[in-house]
C-alpha cells in the first residue's frame, strides 16, 4: 500500500478516564486516524482540533466527581465520523461556564465543524461530528 | 509537547513566550501565570503564540479572562500570532475582533 492511499469501512474506539491530561493521547489517536483518509495536513489539523475540542469540553478542567469514562469512536466510511460520549451532561443548552470563558461552549466547534450535533439524553452527552472524504 | 512559559519586561510591556499546547490540560498554567503577572502589577501583557502548536477553547477563554484582569487596572493585552490555523479559531470564535493580534514582537511593541 502506497503513502497516502485512503483507507475506509475502519476506525478506532478509545475510552478515557476524567482525565484532562488524557486529551492529548486521544488528539494524537484523531489525527493517526485521520492520515489515514489520505487527506492534506488542513484536513487531520481540523480532526485533531475538534476531537480535542469535543473531548475538553465534555471531560473539563477540573474533576466533576463523575468515574465513568468517556468514549471517543471513530469510524472511516465515504466520511470520516465522529461520536463523543459522556454520561455527565455538558450544559448542551446552558449559557457559558466554567474555563471556557466569555467564549460560548460550542462556538468553535459549532463553526468549524460543518455536520455537527450536541445532544443530551438524561445524563449522556454526546457529540457527533463528520466530514466527507473527497 | 507540554507548555512552556517565558516571561521577561520591555517597554514597559511584559511579554509572555508561550510554546507547546494550550489546551484544557496546560491552560490553568497559563491563567495562574497571567493571574501571578497581574498581581505583582504587570497591566499591559503581551502573549506570543508564535510557538504555539495547539490552541482550544478553553485556552481562548484563559486568554479572554486574562485580557479582562489587565482591562480592569486599565491596562491592555495583545497577542502575537502569526499561524493560519490559530487564526482561523480566532476568527471562527469571533475573538480576532476581541483582540490585538499582530505579526511580531516588534509590531506589538510598537503599538502604544
Amino acid at each position: 500500500m502506497s503513502a497516502g492511499t485512503a483507507i475506509t469501512g475502519t476506525g478506532v474506539t478509545v475510552s478515557i478516564a476524567r482525565d484532562p491530561a488524557l486529551v492529548r493521547t486521544v488528539r494524537l489517536v484523531a489525527a493517526a486516524v485521520a492520515r489515514r483518509t489520505g487527506q492534506d495536513e488542513e484536513f487531520v489539523e481540523e480532526i485533531r482540533l475538534a476531537v480535542g475540542e469535543a473531548c475538553a469540553l465534555l471531560i473539563g478542567e477540573e474533576p466533576d466527581g463523575a468515574d465513568s469514562p468517556v468514549t471517543v469512536a471513530i469510524h472511516l466510511s465515504d466520511r470520516i465520523s465522529v461520536e463523543v460520549v459522556s454520561q455527565s451532561p455538558a450544559g448542551v443548552e446552558g449559557p457559558p461556564h466554567g474555563d471556557v470563558d466569555g467564549v460560548e461552549r460550542w462556538a468553535l466547534l459549532r463553526g468549524l465543524v460543518e455536520d455537527f450535533r450536541v445532544e443530551q439524553a438524561g445524563p449522556t452527552t454526546t457529540v457527533s461530528m463528520s466530514w466527507l472524504i473527497s | 509537547m507540554d507548555l512552556s512559559l517565558e516571561t521577561r519586561h520591555e517597554d514597559g510591556r511584559t511579554i509572555i513566550e508561550v510554546g507547546g499546547e494550550i489546551d484544557v490540560y496546560t491552560a490553568p498554567r497559563l491563567r495562574d501565570k497571567i493571574t501571578e503577572l497581574v498581581g505583582e502589577g504587570s497591566y499591559n501583557l503581551v502573549i506570543d503564540m508564535q510557538k504555539v502548536d495547539f490552541l482550544d477553547s478553553t485556552g481562548l477563554g484563559v486568554l479572554v479572562g486574562g485580557m479582562k484582569k489587565v482591562r480592569a487596572h486599565d491596562g491592555s493585552m495583545q497577542l502575537i500570532c502569526n499561524q493560519e490555523r490559530l487564526l482561523k479559531i480566532f476568527r471562527i470564535t469571533g475573538l480576532a475582533k476581541v483582540f490585538a493580534i499582530h505579526d511580531s514582537q516588534a509590531d506589538a511593541l510598537a503599538e502604544h
